[in-house]
């Protein structure tokens, strides 16, 4: 039936622009120009679209693909993180003279293999959907060669990606083993069926699983890849992995530990408690030590989800739908930061440690007022964004009865607040010592991504009525 | 014959071997190899349930796992070049210049 492919339009869509592309390189004449970047874009397009079609239809493709409204706002996110890498990567392209259909199609197809993990409902689809997405993804930090940091930064990212992947499988095989099956819902079933007599293999899957997702979200203790393949990676690459694959990995894990894994709550629940605890604690005080500004916000993102997992372990209501809430809102608000990194960035210097934002606002009046409102978005302040995201998410702990887990994540937000602010002082109040550093101009693509970015911060911060009840509409699919 | 248990040690027991490889070995192709370890030990385990519960699933899982190990090796070594090209060395200890 052709119907049985509705499901995963979305992701033939950008799969598609993504070949084009490819081919499209493959067919260049030498010199000839092409607009490879407005491919990607039509792709996109045309997955938002599809997946606006789909909304409240359920469909699914094959049992182990389902395109529910949860899959479909993850969906959403991962077009808007991929419509504003590709523009933000635009002058890093341009400039490093990087392969471009190359660079587009990996970005394409990892968005591809992101949607299809935001969708999958059988734990192989989850694997394969994981493997499509880093594979790219570990290509693209290391996509500029000549660099050995580059390179460094993509061997360490591969190694414990491809460490993590033989757990997460190896979770995988007791599950099946356990369950007979790797489809969530039957998984589900069986698990509730035996949830009054666990047995320990159960818990060795749980646990194995655990490890694997903890990596992909940069959780301590798995954490340690995170700052070096952030730091390493070209800065538009870095705004994309830490928000796309972020968010496609917490779909997963809501998906198979909300819902096929619920009855063993109790169980995961104290695990989750003391990782989220670390993970936010850890991300935020060792954060404050960088002097490396994409390294100091690889901490700030591992923090970040850390407020996520405490919305996991607090598992209400308000927690699922404030898990999506803050995807979208950290999505934007990081990819705008990257962004302005990324066009601060030039060839001959990366100007990435924090004294070279010293006079930003003296010579670049624009960049320094978006990347403004982007950190304070990040520190939580009202009425960014941010603000929003993280009450909404402290709340569902409160409610949740997880007192001092909300303590400790206000607390580090609290401190976070501190090196936001420290790269605001810089920009603002510091005049540049050395000799100015010349900024190259902003392309017209990429300064309206940021300006669209810092318009969504707002609106998000100042309407999130319509959004939230949206994300709280969608988590109800799942369960 | 063997039986599900005696299967699953065997697995489990290459699977510490890889797991152990990446850590102790001080060369990256090694370091790959031991990866491949852990991603056999699992198509074991995957093999062995299959077997026990009488499903033919448990083998099919297998060939998406060669796939994927050998898409794996590929761009493993591809990075792995890469770096000899820059540093002329397979010693991880010798990439150091990201530092935390």
């Amino acid at each position: 039936m052709l119907s049985s492919f509705n499901a995963i339009v979305p992701m033939a869509c950008v799969t598609a622009a993504g070949i084009a592309a490819m081919t499209a390189e493959a067919f260049r004449e030498p010199g000839e120009e092409m607009p490879i970047g407005p491919l990607g874009v039509i792709g996109l397009v045309g997955a938002a679209v599809a997946s606006g079609l789909l909304w409240n239809a359920k469909a699914t493709s094959f049992d182990v693909v389902v395109a529910d409204n949860f899959g479909l706002f993850v969906t959403w996110v991962l077009i808007i993180v991929g419509l504003l890498s590709l523009a933000i990567s635009a002058p890093t392209v341009e400039r490093e003279r990087l392969p471009r259909g190359e660079y587009y199609a990996l970005m394409l197809f990892a968005v591809a293999g992101m949607m299809l993990m935001a969708t999958a409902s059988d734990l192989l689809v989850i694997f394969l959907a994981l493997e499509v997405l880093s594979l790219a993804v570990y290509v693209l930090t290391g996509i500029r060669r000549d660099l050995p940091a580059a390179t460094e930064a993509a061997f360490k990212y591969f190694l414990l990606g491809a460490f993590s992947s033989a757990f997460f499988l190896y979770g995988i095989a007791f599950t099946y083993g356990v369950t007979g099956s790797t489809r969530l819902d039957r998984i589900g079933r069986v698990i509730a069926a035996q949830a009054m007599a666990p047995t320990p293999v159960q818990f060795l899957a749980l646990g194995l699983l655990l490890v694997g997702f903890a990596f992909k979200v940069s959780a301590v203790p798995f954490h340690m890849w995170t700052p070096d393949a952030y730091q390493g990676a070209p800065p538009a690459v870095t705004g994309f992995m830490s928000t796309g694959v972020k968010a496609a990995a917490f779909a997963a894990f809501v998906r198979v530990f909300l819902a096929a894994f619920e009855p063993l709550r109790s169980d995961w629940a104290p695990v989750i408690w003391v990782v989220a605890a670390a993970t936010m604690i850890l991300g935020t005080v060792v954060g404050v030590a960088q002097s490396n500004i994409k390294r100091m916000l690889a901490y700030s993102s591992i923090a970040h989800g850390g407020y996520l997992l405490l919305a996991l372990v607090s598992a209400n209501d308000v927690a699922k739908g404030a898990v999506l809430f803050y995807l979208l809102t950290y999505a934007i608000t990081n990819l705008g930061a990257f962004g302005i990194i990324a066009m601060l960035d030039n060839a001959d210097r990366p100007n990435d440690r924090v004294s070279d934002y010293a006079g930003l606002w003296s010579d670049h009046p624009t960049l320094a007022a978006l990347m403004t409102i982007f950190l304070l978005s990040l520190g939580g302040f009202p009425p960014m964004a941010g603000f929003i995201a993280k009450w909404y998410v402290f709340s569902a702990a409160m409610k949740a009865g997880y007192y001092w887990l909300a303590i400790v994540g206000v607390l580090t937000s609290v401190i976070s607040v501190f090196f936001y602010l420290r790269i605001i002082v810089m920009m603002y109040m510091t005049a540049s010592s050395e000799m100015p550093v010349r900024f190259p101009e902003v392309p017209r693509i990429a300064g309206a991504a940021l300006v669209v970015s810092a318009i969504l911060v707002f609106y998000l911060g100042i309407l999130p009525a319509r959004v939230l009840a949206w994300a709280a509409a969608s988590i109800s699919t799942i369960f | 014959m063997p039986t599900l248990n005696q299967y699953l040690v065997l697995s489990a027991t290459l699977f510490a071997i890889g797991t152990a490889g990446v850590f102790i070995r001080r060369n990256l192709i090694t370091i790959l190899l031991s990866i491949e370890i852990m991603l056999n030990a699992v198509n074991l385990t995957f093999v062995a349930f299959g077997r026990a519960l009488g499903a033919v699933d448990g083998q099919i899982l297998v060939f998406f796992v060669i796939t994927v190990a050998a898409a794996e090796a590929a761009v493993g070594l591809a990075i792995v070049i890469g770096l000899f090209r820059h540093s002329e060395s397979l010693n991880p200890d010798s990439f150091a210049s990201l530092k935390w």
